[in-house]
């Protein structure tokens, strides 16, 4: 998932889930305790004015898949919920297996345990799962979650690449029919049919969007303000912009349910807190129970976790994001003048201007993260390369500038002459990048000018390739703990975020090659060898700039327990939190 | 008079009309989509489209148009098949971000924003008006000097630095008010008490800033109406200073003080903004700052607007009549 925010806030609308592992925290993340009790109302203040959604088919931010999936919705499958590498394994949920493959990936099952109750007590049935997902269809009711997935189902599909299956609300009997033979219930058996080999498509099982709803409780456009509850909690009111109340669900099951811990009594989240008085709340606990949603303000970061008072109450962590620039190949279309970007880029400049590298980031030499286990390996050249310097190399890249001048004089004089784009999002902090970026180019004797774009409206904007510009600022975060949510989503022209344009760069079919290996391969660790070939690959070819691996810094009071970090959503290990 | 009120009337229709409809022409020229909003990464133009249709973008704006003002008479009907739902009568449209009828939403934000506005109005014009006829009774002497220095303090600080500096340095400090609570509507009739506690901070913000300016506006109103012949008369006649300052100069030097206080409250009803920002409170400001600035939320921004500018206009004309009751020598026409 794609992401702009640069400090704190994760912007409404921009999806994420993502991986993370918290042995590269930068700081100590306090283990989980054995005194772990039930009680009290844990408390989560956020200046948001309301979840971006609660609606399981529309909910896709990282951190409120985790904060649903914990207590309200319960999923196919899900991941462990354990700190560390074993956060990333998955374990049956609703179901009684991880997803079953045959016919070659292209089709899954998965069989629901018995014992699944709704909030009322009913039996969470097959019929309910696949009528979760056909919501996922109707994208005129229900935009914003992970639509993308609807792709890998063997429904037909129109020119525009929308399915001919329009989701459940307005559906012919014909239209229904493609649905019900993608789609089928056998008993309590759920198998989804794909259009292709999808090795990894039991890890959408984790999404909310995979979940059961009950037809007789589906409001449509309105679930996104009382969806029914499978989960240990219930919604006991919700006000945007005040607060949503959630409290136990006596119909829920413990017995069916092997791995939530629902602590507290009662889940509040509080909406509209100013985000200077929630860091003030976190500074001086003067509310223990409460965690913040929103993690610190950069200004706040360093004297937070300077002090050892309020250190021991916060969480420093790699967040899920890897933040880059996209170079679009098809107007920098060679591979000299995109090295010479690559060198001249002063990255240091930014981690400066947002707080210095123990609190903001470090620069990357991939754009899989670390966190990403197994599929990560550390690249060569880039950042290794001894030419390459943190503020920018401007010698090395005039170097490299007189070669593109002989191999593409029309991108060189682009680049010296009549200037290149960099497209930012119109925010004061992007804006504030801009001279540091200018003089780094001056000095390796480019020229730069920018596309300032309203924050709401960046990646609609940036993902038009014939209004993207020459250099794109862009984020990602993997969907799930495999490359193949990171490589092809960036750099194969179907991947759905391919602002690199690099489909026509000669080096691309050897690049699409090894993501077609890898996308076959079944075994885990031969799989993640070819990750590692194919990244190195892509980053030979300088797609992209300036790639950081940056943080996130959460903080909590003292009243609060079990407090860890889950790599696989990017967010607070929110089963094990309790209140001491 | 009741011709007059009429007229007066029958003009704020047309004025209304009017602001609506510059809404709309202004929402359609703007450089932004808001079909392409909430298209996020995976955004499709397909996507973008079933958006537009989803929000009703999708037709000419004078059809966008029609279908509010009929909404506002028969109410509204939105999405198709098993999905449908409606807004009755009078609808000002459906907010999807908010997931609720405008009206719906209007009606919920409006207490919130009377009762800061009320609170605030009768705050200041009790700290202004007093501060105001000390400074000019005592003009030049340190009551004045005094009243000088908190007009200077008072202009020159933002709401949002005051009520950021009330929040961070007074009320979360000395634990005054949960800042969870902070701005949570509770009706005065169901518990006074936290409604009381829940305000009042964001009322003494803002009556600071008002009161300051309306201490200038009494005082030099005060200081002009007593070298006007009439009361000069009255002191020659012997009538004591407190009569005539109470009977006499005031009366006069409020006419302008009352119409600067109608307007100042139509425009707060309208929403204040900031207050409402940083004491998260509820109300009209904090729904159309975001409808403006996070969603691009047309049905919002129509509905506010046209209750900021009802405000405006019926306040003008109380104010109009509120003038000729208070000083004799103005008759409407």
């Amino acid at each position: 998932m794609s992401v702009t925010s640069k400090g704190r806030r994760i912007l409404a609308g921009v999806a994420t889930s993502a991986v993370l592992v918290a042995t590269i925290s930068a700081a100590a993340t306090p283990a989980a305790s054995a005194a772990s009790k039930s009680g009290g109302t844990l408390i989560f203040v956020t200046q948001q004015q309301q979840l971006d959604h609660l609606d399981p088919t529309r909910v896709y931010t990282g951190r409120d898949i985790a904060f649903l999936n914990t207590y309200l919705f319960r999923t196919l499958v899900a991941y462990k919920y354990s700190a560390g590498n074993a956060g990333y394994q998955l374990t049956p949920d609703l179901a009684t297996n991880t997803g079953v493959p045959s016919n070659h990936a292209k089709t899954w099952s998965w069989t629901l345990r018995p014992g699944i109750t709704w909030e009322d007590g009913s039996p969470i049935t097959c019929a309910d799962v696949k009528y979760g997902i056909s919501r996922s269809f109707a994208q005129d009711v229900l935009p914003d979650g992970p639509t993308y997935a609807i792709q890998y189902f063997n429904i037909p599909q129109n020119a525009d690449g929308s399915s001919k299956y329009p989701g459940p609300y307005k559906a012919t009997k014909a239209e229904q029919a493609l649905y019900d033979k993608a789609v089928q219930c056998k008993g309590n058996t759920l198998t989804v049919h794909l259009n292709k080999s999808v090795a990894d498509f039991n890890y959408f099982g984790t999404y909310p969007a995979m979940s059961p709803v009950k037809k007789s409780k589906d409001t449509g456009e309105k679930y996104d303000l009382r969806p029914f509850s499978s989960g240990p909690y219930k919604i006991s009111a919700y006000k945007i912009g005040d607060s949503l109340t959630l409290v136990r669900n006596p119909k829920w099951n413990a017995k069916s349910d092997p791995i939530r811990t629902p602590y507290p009594n009662s889940i509040e989240v509080r909406f509209g807190i100013q985000p200077d008085v929630i860091d003030q709340i976190m500074k001086t606990d003067s509310i223990p129970n409460a965690v913040s949603f929103d993690g610190l303000l950069p200004q706040d970061v360093p004297s937070y976790f300077s002090n050892p008072s309020t250190a021991k109450r916060g969480l420093l962590v790699l967040d899920p994001y890897t933040r880059y620039q996209a170079i679009n190949a098809a107007s920098i279309n060679c591979l000299p003048a995109r090295k010479a970007l690559f060198f001249a880029w002063n990255t240091q400049a930014i981690i400066d201007a947002n707080g210095g590298s123990k609190y903001y980031g470090v620069p990357g030499d991939n754009v899989i993260k670390p966190n990403l286990g197994p599929d990560y390996a550390p690249t060569t050249g880039n950042i290794h390369d001894p030419n390459w310097k943190a503020s920018g190399n401007p010698a090395y890249a005039k170097q490299l500038l007189d070669q593109a001048k002989t191999q593409c004089p029309d991108v060189y004089k682009k680049l010296t002459v009549t200037g290149y784009s960099v497209d930012l999002p119109n925010t004061p902090s992007y804006k504030a990048w801009t001279p540091s970026i200018s003089a780094a180019m001056k000095a390796a004797g480019m020229v730069v000018t920018y596309n300032f774009i309203p924050s709401g409206q960046y990646y609609s904007t940036v993902m038009n390739t014939s209004k993207q510009g020459d250099v794109t600022r862009s984020g990602w975060g993997a969907d799930w703990a495999n490359a193949s949510t990171v490589l092809p989503p960036l750099f194969a022209k179907n991947g759905g975020f391919d602002l690199s344009q690099n489909w026509n760069d000669p080096a691309y079919p050897g690049f699409m090659k090894l993501v077609d290996q890898a996308m076959g391969e079944t075994n885990r660790a031969k799989q993640s060898v070819l990750w590692h070939k194919a990244a190195q690959y892509a980053m030979d070819q300088y797609w992209v700039l300036g790639i950081m691996f940056s943080k996130a810094a959460d903080a909590f009071g003292s009243g609060v327990g079990g407090v860890q970090w889950w790599g696989p959503q990017g967010t607070f290990l929110f089963p094990k939190m309790y209140l001491k | 008079m009741l011709k007059y009120i009429a007229r007066r009337l029958a003009y704020t229709v047309v004025i209304l009309i009017l602001v609506s409809m510059s809404v709309y022409l202004i929402f359609s020229v703007l450089p932004m989509d808001p079909a392409a909003l909430s298209c996020g990464v995976h955004c499709k133009p397909y996507i973008i489209e079933a958006n537009r249709h989803r929000l009703g973008l999708d037709i000419p704006l004078w059809q966008q148009y029609w279908n509010f003002v009929r909404g506002l008479f028969v109410g509204r009907t939105y999405g198709e098949g098993s999905a449908a739902f409606s807004c009755p009568a009078p609808a000002f449209g459906y907010s999807f971000s908010r997931h609720a009828c405008v009206t719906d939403l209007v009606k919920e934000a409006f207490p919130v924003t009377l009762s800061l506005a009320v609170g605030a109005l009768v705050l200041w014009l009790i700290m202004g008006l007093t501060l105001g006829v000390v400074a000019a009774r005592f003009k030049h002497r340190w009551p004045d000097r005094l009243a000088t220095g908190f007009v200077l303090v008072g202009t020159s600080l933002p709401t949002f630095i005051s009520g950021l500096m009330m929040l961070l340095f007074v009320v979360i400090k000395f634990n005054l008010v949960s800042p969870l609570d902070m701005g949570r509507w509770v009706s005065p009739f169901d518990n006074p008490v936290a409604f009381f506690k829940n305000f009042v901070f964001a009322w003494i913000t803002l009556a600071l800033a008002y009161a300051a300016i309306y201490t200038r506006l009494t005082r030099s109103s005060v200081i002009e109406t007593s070298s006007e012949d009439y009361i000069r008369t009255a002191r020659a006649k012997g009538l004591p200073e407190k009569l005539i300052l109470r009977k006499h100069t005031l009366r006069a030097a409020l006419a302008p003080i009352v119409t600067m206080a109608g307007l100042d409250f139509a425009g707060l009803l309208g929403g204040a903004i900031i207050t409402e920002q940083v004491f998260n409170l509820p109300g009209l400001g904090r729904l159309s700052l975001r409808a403006v600035l996070q969603d691009y939320d047309l049905p919002t921004i129509v509905a506010t607007t046209l209750l900021a500018a009802t405000f405006v206009v019926v306040m003008n004309l109380i104010v109009d009549l509120l003038y000729a009751f208070i000083d004799p020598r103005v008759r409407v026409a």
